[in-house]
């Protein structure tokens, strides 16, 4: 019984009676249920397994305060309106915000963070970690640490970008085929169903294989492909806005379909339109790093989450988790951005519980 | 019956249809290449003649729609025309890789639809308890995580760290199936984490959207034991999502499994055609996105028949 053992299982025991003393039925069941799983975890794994519960129950617990204080934060720095909306969300939510913020930060002042230039080779192949290089070095030589900052510029900048394209494109053409009705409508819903009736990585690769991986050809085949759910929706939302009275007002008013668009119809369809931009953009943000994983995203030297992982892959079969923390940076920056999506659906159309 | 059969033929039609359309994008996409093949396999050292007789030995004299229709009736009959990288039949490259790609598909299926379906049916049992909670944010982390991560993730605990299973799938004729299935565990394993987040998620959705329909709470206000309200009023009625929700996974399936495939060095289909990508061997790139796109249209039109053979609704449309 080592002294890490008999602490840890204290504080598990101490928590759970104190919580089931003020009466916390939920922080009671989590930290009893914890402790019967830490026996057998115990049995089975020994000491080990239970340092590795323990380092899991610490990171949540930094992030849920991480996500607490940043919460708490917004709020003050926001106006009084803006604030009462923030107070509603969940710490899942401010923990995606504070994700987002973070990799923000990270993308726009990566060449000041970043010890070296993403392509400056400064070490042997996969030289070991040292005061110089964080992470040691690439494949190539080249500092990992710096790379995955430079990462964040790369990778969420170019799908940022075909997010944007793609939503341009759907949001356009469903507020068109909304107040324009007719042909126009029904034939652009016939190709919205042909493109989407095409596994969308294998509709990628059939692009790239023909065009070549260049920046501007992924983004033009994102769009091509996300393009059709960003229209359904538009259209669908649009579609409600349309028949309005207040619609027709202004049609009888003489005002071109523009000023319709602009004017009436995309303030009152916002909510959803910027919802479904968070989740567009954690497809297309997977989509692009299994691409650039594939060796078809952005050509190096320049830095890329994707192909960083598939470089350094052979690394891992060494027990070295180095390849796996800008594949991390991809799965994290997802998941908050599906958080805050999920508060923000869940606030907008009251989802049924 | 009559009119079921003719609401299914109408949507096979559909489908059909909307395969035909994709031969059109499929073939005429590699038309738009600057040049045209002959130019992208030699490259631009290529002399005139080179050019010519190439041209002439893959039918490139011949106009574009003969071309097309030449390709498809061949396509129809399973036969995609000859590499342009080893000049070996097309056929005979896939025709092995797609049925080890359908085995795998097939083994993560065959753990993954049960299990996701009995969780999902379980969470939305315990909507907004901390189990519930805790469910949706794991299934949330996967369906966020690419797929080579969670791949990777796997091969370093349990090929590296525990040393169970390996981390590369190399498969040879004279396996038993004991040992096929401990070779392929891990891609398996990866896809069915994938695809049990998603069906997980999509069966609570569909379960609890039912529940809060007027007839369950009346079932339940005139005492019927809650078990009995699941099994003999809420199921009947589930089951038409839970189709939905199946078929639209398996499609899902025919994507995750390229990523997976590459991570796991699998033989199958996927890998195939990522390698033809790299080496622009076009024949083979037409090829294995027509067999992918008609295996997602194919799962799609099965869940909409599941759908219309169980949603009696569905077959009087307005």
């Amino acid at each position: 019984m080592s002294w890490f053992v008999i602490i840890y299982y204290t504080l598990l025991l101490g928590t759970s009676c104190l919580a089931a003393f003020f009466n916390k039925r939920q922080i009671f069941l989590v930290a009893f249920g914890l402790t019967l799983v830490s026996f057998i975890l115990g049995i089975i794994g020994g000491p080990a397994a239970l340092k590795a519960v323990a380092i899991c129950a610490a990171l949540l617990g930094l992030a849920a305060m991480v996500s607490y204080a940043f919460r708490e934060f917004l709020i003050q720095i926001a106006s009084d309106e803006m604030g009462k909306e923030l107070r509603t969300a969940p710490m899942t939510a401010a923990f995606g915000m504070f994700v987002m913020f973070t990799y923000a930060v990270m993308g726009v002042f990566a060449p000041w963070i970043a010890p070296h230039g993403e392509a400056e080779v400064i070490a042997s192949a996969f030289a070991p970690p040292d005061q110089n290089m964080l992470l040691g070095a690439d494949q190539l030589g080249r500092d990992m640490f710096s790379r995955i900052i430079y990462g964040a510029r790369n990778s969420v900048g170019l799908a940022l970008a075909a997010t944007i394209a793609a939503f341009v494109l759907g949001a356009l053409a469903g507020l068109l085929a909304a107040t324009k009705g007719g042909w126009f409508d029904q034939f652009m819903g016939r190709v919205a169903d042909v493109i989407m009736s095409i596994p969308s990585l294998i509709f990628a690769l059939l692009m790239l294989s023909i065009f070549g991986p260049h920046i501007h050809v992924i983004i033009i085949a994102v769009a091509v492909i996300y393009a059709p759910r960003v229209f359904r929706l538009t259209r669908a939302v649009a579609g409600n806005v349309v028949v309005m009275d207040y619609i027709e007002a202004a049609k009888l008013r003489g005002e071109g379909t523009w000023y319709l668009i602009r004017r009436e119809i995309l303030p009152n369809s916002t909510a959803p339109l910027v919802a479904e931009f968070g989740l567009e953009f954690c497809f297309v943000f997977l989509l692009v790093a299994g691409l650039s994983f594939l060796g078809l995203g952005i050509q190096p030297p320049t830095a890329d989450w994707g192909s960083m992982v598939r470089e350094n892959a052979t690394l891992i079969s060494f027990g070295d988790i180095t390849p796996l923390i800008p594949a991390a940076a991809i799965a994290l920056l997802t998941v908050g951005v599906n958080f805050v999506v999920d508060w923000m659906l869940h606030r907008s159309s009251g989802l049924k519980e | 019956m009559g009119d079921i059969l003719g609401l299914v033929g109408k949507r096979l039609g559909l489908g059909v249809f909307i395969l035909f359309v994709i031969s059109i994008i499929i073939f005429f996409m590699v038309e738009l290449l600057p040049g045209d093949i002959a130019q992208a396999v030699l490259g631009q050292g290529a002399t005139e003649e080179n050019l010519a007789a190439l041209r002439k030995q893959m039918g490139l004299d011949q106009p574009a729609i003969m071309r097309y229709l030449d390709w498809l009736s061949g396509a129809v009959f399973l036969d995609f025309g000859n590499s342009i990288v080893t000049g070996e039949r097309v056929t005979a490259v896939i025709g092995e890789r797609f049925m080890n790609t359908l085995f795998l598909a097939a083994y993560a299926a065959v753990i993954a639809v049960p299990v996701a379906i009995v969780l999902g049916v379980i969470v939305a049992l315990l909507r907004n308890s901390i189990f519930d909670r805790v469910a949706n944010v794991v299934t949330l982390s996967f369906i966020s995580s690419p797929e080579f991560f969670l791949g990777y993730i796997l091969i370093l605990f349990f090929a590296v760290k525990w040393q169970m299973f390996p981390a590369i799938s190399s498969l040879s004729e004279d396996m038993t199936l004991g040992e096929l299935l401990i070779r392929t565990f891990l891609p398996a394993l990866t896809l069915v984490l994938v695809v049990m987040a998603h069906m997980m998620r999509m069966t609570r959705a569909a379960i609890i959207n039912l529940l809060a329909s007027p007839y369950i709470e009346m079932a339940r206000l005139k005492g019927a034991p809650p078990w009995k309200v699941i099994v003999k009023h809420a199921l009947p009625n589930a089951w038409a999502p839970i189709i939905n929700v199946v078929a639209l996974n398996l499609a899902y399936l025919i994507t995750g499994v390229v990523l997976v495939e590459v991570v796991f060095v699998y033989p199958g289909i996927g890998q195939a055609l990522v390698d033809a990508v790299s080496k622009r061997d076009f024949p083979v790139v037409q090829a294995c996105c027509l067999i992918f796109a008609a295996t997602f249209i194919l799962l799609n039109l099965a869940a909409d028949v599941g759908a219309i053979l169980t949603n009696p609704r569905l077959r009087h449309p307005k």
